[in-house]
């Protein structure tokens, strides 16, 4: 299986992911990202934290930059929807 | 022969010539696994080095780590608590070295010497609490205290300050995705109690580290002292 790196990055600084994690393909790396996004929204809600600036850079075996995964990608559209109409002045 | 492992340790001298005839040396290599689920248990291993993790299974593939055992303990707990099997999955996670014992003559030595009997029912107790603990911790901790935690539990079993641990691994451990052990690590590494690099985490501030645990960490550690004696 091919080995894709989620590397995080937040704009300002990067968490390399050094080990990297075999997956069936792209898609299945995508889904990991987005599962792994609604976990750290879990913690970050209980610790009142807003990690909606950072993404997952999904980087295949060979270093090339695959896809990105933003934070927000993984939460309910509908929560995403209210959140972005309430942000409107 | 000088017993590593604490439980051999702690056994007065005739108790340990009445084992030392049927330990057997035994490397423990990183994903040996040593007791399967449902299948019969025929050793018993006391590691002398290393760590094995215990896991309740979810299925086929999956689980989570609910026990820790390394030179603190023994692997085949069953067999002491007149049972020949668990659902649980035993392996090893940090190669080691240690002793093991054929399963009937363990049971035969149980019953004929009481004093080994009641030194291992104490090391029960003393890994029930540290389950207990685990569930604490799963139900009440950040994964950064939880990593602490398990952190310390993994420094106290070996002598130096290198564990040798994949994040895969870790994620396992603490029933996590890797990336939430990933950023665990890096929060960790940020305030100074570890380095982390590929497959090795470094302890730089044990102290540190136990308070950030908070009460994850301590009781199960102060109950083994109190069972059997000296834990690191």
């Amino acid at each position: 299986m091919p080995l894709f790196f989620l590397h995080i990055d937040d704009g300002t600084q990067k968490i390399e992911d050094e080990e990297g994690s075999e997956h069936p393909d792209l898609e299945a790396a995508r889904e990991e990202a987005l599962g792994s996004a609604r976990q750290l929204w879990a913690a970050a809600i209980l610790k009142q934290q807003d990690i909606g600036a950072r993404r997952f850079v999904i980087v295949s075996g060979n270093g090339d930059i695959a896809d990105t995964v933003e934070m927000d990608d993984a939460l309910p559209r509908s929560l995403l929807d209210r959140l972005k109409m309430q942000s409107r002045p | 022969m000088t017993f590593n492992n604490r439980l051999l340790r702690a056994l007065p001298p005739a108790d340990q010539n009445v084992l030392r005839p049927h330990l057997r040396w035994s490397e423990l290599e990183r994903g040996t696994v040593l007791v399967s689920p449902d299948e019969p248990i025929t050793h018993v291993w006391f590691p002398e080095s290393g760590l094995s993790s215990i896991i309740a299974m979810a299925g086929n593939d999956q689980g989570i780590e609910v026990g820790l055992a390394g030179r603190d303990g023994l692997i085949g707990m069953p067999l002491l608590l007149d049972a020949d099997r668990t659902p649980h999955r035993i392996f090893m996670q940090v190669t080691g070295v240690g002793y093991n014992i054929d399963g009937d003559l363990f049971r035969t030595v149980l019953d004929e010497h009481a004093g080994i009997r009641k030194l291992l029912l104490r090391y029960v107790q003393a890994y029930s609490t540290q389950t207990t603990y685990t569930a604490l911790s799963n139900a009440m901790h950040t994964v950064e205290e939880r990593l602490a935690r398990w952190l310390l539990m993994s420094h106290d079993r070996q002598d130096d300050d290198e564990i040798p641990l994949t994040h895969d691994f870790l994620a396992l451990m603490l029933g996590v995705r890797r990336p939430s052990v990933t950023i665990a690590l890096h929060s960790l590494e940020g305030l100074g109690f570890i380095k982390a690099t590929r497959g090795l985490i470094v302890v730089r501030k044990r102290e540190e580290l136990e308070e950030f645990a908070g009460a994850g960490y301590g009781v199960p550690e102060a109950e083994y002292e109190r069972l059997i004696g000296q834990l690191r």
